[in-house]
């Protein structure tokens, strides 16, 4: 089958805004070389909120497509954009008016923000420039552009038909000329996302003494959190066994250590947050951002630190942005990619120990009535993969305290967690009030 | 007996790379600005940026950092599923993912030590050795 959308970045076909030339020159590249994130400045801390989000049907969708009943076109990334925008819409309580400002990110391609903007509708004075397309850092440059005045409350879209254009996530297609995280060893068959994640475990399980069955846990507590998450794709149960029995995709890894692939939008709509108190729902705030990158010894840094010194230092940022600490986090939601990915944002971020978070996983520590409840709507690995966008809009559920039977109790604060193989990019929400 | 691989990354530095190979020697590039070695190749220095970068050969010897295993066939068929790879620590410092020769990862060890020999192998650019690692 012919492969019709590859992650093929060349330096002719890069965005202009925001991107270090120095690095253009040399073979490795980021998406988030892409653009700046915005400085992590303390006064810019709460002065904007999300108060709007939608997102697109990940279940049923998944299932029609699944089935590929007679007659089923499936979706493509404008249809559900905008179906995600409709529903932020209609959450927000605004009108499309208020909407000065439109970011649009589609992950593999789609039309301009100029033809998003009268796709829906919508006349907005300010277009972000492109900002990389996977949260969190569409939601910072939102943040600094609405505190710069350029608009008052913007919406971002998010839109990727993933599985419809049949993306390949490893293989000859995949370029080495790319980003930093997507260089493949292709002469030795060494390719694939996965591939990362399976280095990192073999590495744990010699270091910590840690077992497949510990790592099943992981999988097992992302699909009791889908199953209380009705547009959650992954509603069956798992269990050791099943997951243990399961084939591997890159061993040591199974197929349950890794994120699913499907199609599907998410809009967050973010107003100025002294604009943000009057409206139907709890305004939900960005307190705080940070981001660190690997830039020497990628693969040294990945397996043997699993990305800890980038976690230290992205964490802090964020949370000093927030005036907060740590241990006011009180429910995370991390870039799930794999499951011993989301164990090295909970060790990396300082909320256990570097080899605890197995054991952690294992006592329900993760679950909704545990210390740190941890990606509730079953993340990217039994939820949906949108690419982080999912997790920020289970926070402003949450902090909305409108989670229903995974509401974590009396939630104020959440942190959500972006990383990829050579990046990390937190932010802080924190329930706002309204007048 | 010669392997069919999956294409070679070819062009400036790497040239120079698979030309070391060729002629048994593992060479990676340094910075002749700093003194740090790059791998995969650079066209400027990931610690201080500078062009100015001159291959040198390594021991060849290093230690197995971890492993996989592929099943998932990311390559079509070009390479038979399963197949191992192993990331290897260089001697001198820099990872180097490769393949065991002579042996399975199931039989790799945390820090066992590996040198480097050279297989034949080709691709759609033609015949090559191709660098991987057997028990030292």
């Amino acid at each position: 089958m012919q492969r019709a959308c590859v992650i093929n970045v060349d330096e002719a076909s890069l965005p202009k805004y925001g991107l270090r030339r120095e690095k253009a020159k040399g073979t490795r590249m980021s998406y988030m070389d892409y653009f700046k994130v915005p400085a992590p400045l303390p006064e810019l801390s709460r002065t904007s909120s999300i108060v709007g989000v939608g997102e697109s049907d990940f279940h049923a969708d998944y299932q029609a497509a699944r089935a590929k009943e007679p007659g089923y076109e499936g979706h493509t990334s404008e249809s559900l954009a905008v179906i995600a925008f409709d529903r932020a819409l209609a959450d927000s309580g605004l009108t499309r008016a208020d909407i000065d400002g439109l970011g649009v990110n589609y992950l593999y391609g789609g039309p301009s923000a100029e033809e998003t903007a009268a796709m829906l509708g919508l006349t907005p004075q300010h277009i972000m420039g492109p900002s990389g397309g996977i949260c969190a850092g569409p939601i910072p440059a939102a943040c600094h552009d609405i505190a710069a005045g350029k608009a008052d409350t913007i919406v971002l879209i998010f839109s990727a038909a993933t599985r419809s254009i049949g993306r390949s996530f490893g293989g000859q297609s995949v370029t080495t000329g790319g980003p930093s995280s997507y260089y493949y060893h292709h002469p030795w068959g060494w390719s694939s996302q996965a591939a990362h994640w399976a280095l990192i475990w073999q590495h744990y399980m010699a270091t910590y003494g840690a077992t497949e069955a510990d790592l099943a846990s992981v999988a097992i507590q992302m699909r009791t959190n889908a199953m209380r998450n009705p547009n959650a794709i992954m509603q069956a149960p798992l269990t050791v066994e099943k997951y243990v029995a399961s084939r591997y995709v890159v061993k040591p890894l199974h197929l349950f250590d890794l994120c699913l692939v499907n199609d599907g939008a998410v809009c967050l709509i973010i107003r100025k947050a002294d604009m943000a108190r009057d409206l139907p729902h709890v305004p939900v705030d960005v307190g705080g951002w940070g981001h660190a990158a690997v830039k020497t010894n990628k693969l040294h840094t990945l397996v043997r630190e699993r990305l800890r010194p980038q976690f230290q230092e992205a964490g802090r940022q964020a949370l000093e942005m927030a005036g907060i600490p740590l241990s006011e986090v009180q429910h995370f939601e991390g870039y799930d990619a794999s499951t011993i990915h989301l164990i090295n944002h909970v060790e990396g971020h300082g909320f256990v120990e570097p080899g605890a978070g197995l054991d952690f996983c294992k006592s329900g520590e993760m679950d909704v009535g545990g210390s740190l409840p941890v990606n509730m709507a079953g993340g990217i690995l039994s939820g949906s993969y949108m690419h982080g966008w999912n997790h920020v809009a289970e926070i402003v559920r949450q902090l909305r305290h409108e989670a229903g039977p995974r509401q974590v109790k009396d939630v104020h604060t959440s942190m959500f967690s972006l990383a990829q193989t050579d990046q990390v990019h937190p932010l802080i929400l924190m329930r706002g009030k309204q007048s | 007996m010669t392997q069919t691989r999956p294409n070679r990354t070819l062009g400036p530095g790497h040239d120079e790379f698979w030309a070391g190979c060729a002629e048994g020697e593992l060479r990676i590039q340094r910075c002749k600005a700093c003194g740090e070695l790059a791998w995969p190749v650079v066209a400027a220095c990931d610690h201080c940026g500078s062009e100015d970068l001159a291959f040198e050969a390594m021991s060849g010897k290093g230690k197995i950092v971890s492993w996989c295993s592929f099943v998932q066939d990311y390559y079509r068929g070009v390479m038979p599923v399963p197949y191992d790879t192993i990331m290897v620590e260089l001697a001198e410092g820099p990872i180097f993912m490769s393949n065991p020769d002579g042996f399975a990862c199931d039989e790799s060890a945390f820090e066992m030590p590996v040198e480097v020999t050279f297989i034949d192998a080709e691709d759609a650019a033609g015949a090559f050795k191709l660098p991987v690692f057997r028990k030292a």
